[in-house]
């Protein structure tokens, strides 16, 4: 379970420009549940997956994870958190261009200094799962939008993380790869992760698996339910 | 099965390091026909009374340069500048660039 | 053991990193490689020539005395010896003939000498492997030459020096006495320089000030001064070698600034994304050392066998043409290898640390910020 305690996140503090993206923002976010942030551009969506996956640090208030404090850890615990407890599905893919899309994949793992044939076969076995292992090899921005959306959930998957962190997962996506993303979140619901999402999109917001609907505007959270 | 680029990095620096090491240790210790020659080159030295090693045959003080002194670059006449390409290759030897020497 | 693994992953992922701008980074490979090949084919030729002098020129003659006339080295009268006997602590002196002849044939120097023990007989002649070769000289050919006076003297080879003595010998012509003096024009009693033997090696600076004060259009040359010129020898102080270094440091310099002038936004964005996806700061900074450890030690490795194998298995070849000058008469530079350990490891900091330090400083920032702003598209 995640918990949020008064964070705020001010950009550019004390300067001309200065931008509040968060104002106090409380939130608990259960565990082994999908939970969809709810918000248009610019509500501080974004901002907050960031702070909850420990991407950054929030200008005040508290985050804990299962108890455990995590804003006050020093850059290298954080790290590890973020390997190993979180896995990410940007918006925009954000995956290395001009490599393969299994080095793409194990990329995560690098750090853990793990055997390289048993990384190898895990990253593998993911993109069977998604369909694309005769492609192990190509480079990855050869590939459509939607394989390269699956790549990047097999890159969040490789470390088998408890929590699935996805901001506009269906940004780019059809209404076709958008059913089949949400059926891959039914499945890694299934398996027992805690999956949060931000979307505007109604598809992902009305889908069934959602169980924790949270709307957000200019920062602030105006209505937090259990979904319908 | 194709190899992984760490692997080719790593032998070909490792066996570089390795002839490297060849490299430093041969040219410490002297084989058999290395002895031999330098035996030769010594025994001729002696023998014809020689002063120095044949580098450079274009000017008097380049072949000779123990040999030479302050003037022999500038041979043909006081203000004849040095025109020979292997002069820049050697300096002037240290006892003739040294003062108030006997 | 985990450690290895990840260093190894790392490395993975830097050089497939690499490998995207494949062109790019191979020409600055072949260009880094070459300019330390360069650097390290003079450090050896120099080590080993230095070496070889140092070797060799230990028989050298103890004290050599010449004469100076009007600041021309001239030919020096034999009475001189005497004179220099009566010093104390003088074993032996005598007179030694040698000069230089230009055959305009060939546009070759030779240098004559007349050997004290067992000279060739009149009219016969010991050359060396240079001469042999400039000439077209075999055993048994004739040699012209020309006296001062203009007449025609011919001299037959009776044989050719060994190759193997060559760094010492190549130019030489060796003679009898007479024809020495014949084809010269050089008078009985006239020598070219006298060389002179001690019986005590450290009383040499002292009978040498004793010659000078005694016979002061005479300079003496004492045989730790003659071992000496050799240690001056390819000074990276002379002019051609000072321009090689100022060229390889400024190659240095430029790779260097090229990787130190920032990121581009495409590597700051890349950064961002590894610290997003769980590589903590050591991590990424481990990478970009690799990145440049990889490039400049490669370089490195390849650089100094390529030198070893251009001095001392091919003869210095490419450097031939500098060293020759104006010199038509060449020895073959069949060098002993020789390597000076201190110069080397100087290479090696040279040529790995400043270029890993400027792949690594500039990503220091980008490395310790927060990876949010990654998240912001």
């Amino acid at each position: 379970m995640i918990v949020l305690n008064q964070v705020s996140k001010v950009f550019n503090k004390g300067r001309q420009n200065e931008f509040v993206s968060l104002r106090e923002i409380s939130i608990m976010i259960p565990r082994q549940q999908v939970t969809v942030l709810k918000g248009p551009s610019g509500s501080g969506k974004t901002t907050l997956l960031s702070i909850i996956g420990g991407m950054s640090r929030p200008t005040s208030g508290r985050v804990t994870l299962d108890g455990r404090e995590t804003t006050s850890l020093p850059e290298r615990f954080l790290a590890a958190l973020r390997r190993e407890t979180f896995g990410f599905i940007f918006q925009q893919f954000n995956l290395i261009n001009g490599i393969s899309i299994l080095e793409n994949v194990m990329l995560p793992a690098v750090p853990n200094g793990e055997r390289h044939a048993t990384l190898k076969g895990r990253a593998l076995e993911l993109l069977a799962m998604f369909g694309l292992e005769a492609r192990a090899a190509t480079r990855v921005e050869l590939l459509s939008g939607g394989e390269m959306q699956r790549v990047a959930i097999a890159r969040a998957l490789i470390n088998n993380p408890r929590v699935i962190i996805a901001d506009e997962p269906t940004a780019h996506l059809d209404s076709k790869l958008s059913g089949e993303l949400i059926t891959i979140m039914e499945r890694l619901k299934q398996e027992g992760r805690t999956i949060i999402m931000a979307s505007h999109d109604p598809l992902v917001c009305n889908a069934g698996v959602v169980d924790n609907l949270v709307e957000i505007r200019d920062g602030e959270i105006r209505d937090s339910a259990p979904a319908q | 099965m194709t190899l992984r680029a760490s692997t080719i990095f790593a032998t070909y620096t490792a066996l570089g390091l390795l002839l490297l090491a060849v490299i430093v240790i041969d040219s410490s210790s002297r084989s058999v026909t290395d002895r031999q020659q330098l035996e030769e080159r010594r025994t001729l030295v002696k023998s014809l009374s020689l002063t120095d090693l044949v580098l450079f045959t274009d000017a008097r003080y380049t072949r000779h340069p123990s040999m030479a002194d302050r003037h022999t670059p500038f041979q043909d006449y006081p203000l004849s500048l040095e025109h020979f390409p292997s002069g820049s290759l050697i300096p002037p030897p240290p006892h003739v660039r040294s003062y108030g020497k006997y | 053991m985990a450690n290895i693994e990840k260093q190894r992953a790392i490395i993975d992922f830097t050089l497939a990193s690499l490998m995207r701008r494949k062109g790019k980074n191979a020409a600055l490979l072949v260009v880094y490689t070459l300019v330390v090949a360069a650097l390290a084919s003079v450090m050896f030729l120099t080590k080993s020539i230095r070496s070889e002098a140092a070797a060799v020129l230990v028989d050298a003659p103890e004290l050599v005395v010449q004469r100076m006339v009007a600041g021309r080295h001239e030919m020096i009268p034999l009475s001189y010896v005497e004179k220099i006997a009566s010093i104390r602590g003088v074993k032996s002196v005598r007179g030694r003939l040698w000069g230089y002849y230009y055959d305009p044939v060939f546009g070759s120097n030779y240098t004559l000498l007349v050997p004290q023990e067992s000279p060739p007989e009149e009219g016969k002649v010991a050359v060396g492997q240079g001469v042999a070769r400039s000439a077209l000289a075999e055993v048994d050919n004739i040699m012209p030459f020309r006296t001062n006076q203009g007449a025609l003297f011919t001299l037959t080879v009776a044989r050719v020096l060994p190759a193997g003595t060559e760094l010492v010998s190549s130019d030489l012509v060796l003679l009898s006495a007479g024809d020495f003096k014949t084809l010269f024009g050089i008078p009985d009693g006239m020598a070219t320089d006298l060389v002179a033997e001690v019986s005590n090696l450290s009383e040499i600076p002292t009978i040498a000030a004793k010659i000078a004060r005694l016979l002061p259009d005479t300079r003496p040359i004492a045989r730790d001064e003659i071992l000496r010129t050799y240690d001056a020898i390819f000074n990276w102080r002379s002019g051609i070698l000072l321009a090689i270094l100022s060229g390889a440091l400024l190659a240095f310099f430029i790779f260097a600034w090229d990787k130190a002038t920032g990121l581009s936004a495409e590597e700051r964005r890349e950064i961002g994304i590894l610290k997003a996806i769980g590589w903590d700061v050591g991590d990424v900074l481990m990478m970009k050392l690799w990145e440049g450890a990889a490039l400049s030690l490669t370089a490195f490795v390849t650089g100094v066998i390529l030198a070893w194998l251009h001095v001392f298995a091919g003869g210095a070849a490419l450097f031939v043409p500098v060293l020759k000058g104006w010199s038509v008469l060449y020895p073959a530079f069949r060098l002993t290898p020789s390597i000076d350990l201190m110069q080397l490891a100087v290479l090696f900091f040279l040529t790995v640390i400043p270029y890993t330090v400027a792949t690594i400083v500039p990503c220091w920032r980008a490395a310790t910020a927060a990876p949010d702003s990654v998240m912001r598209g």
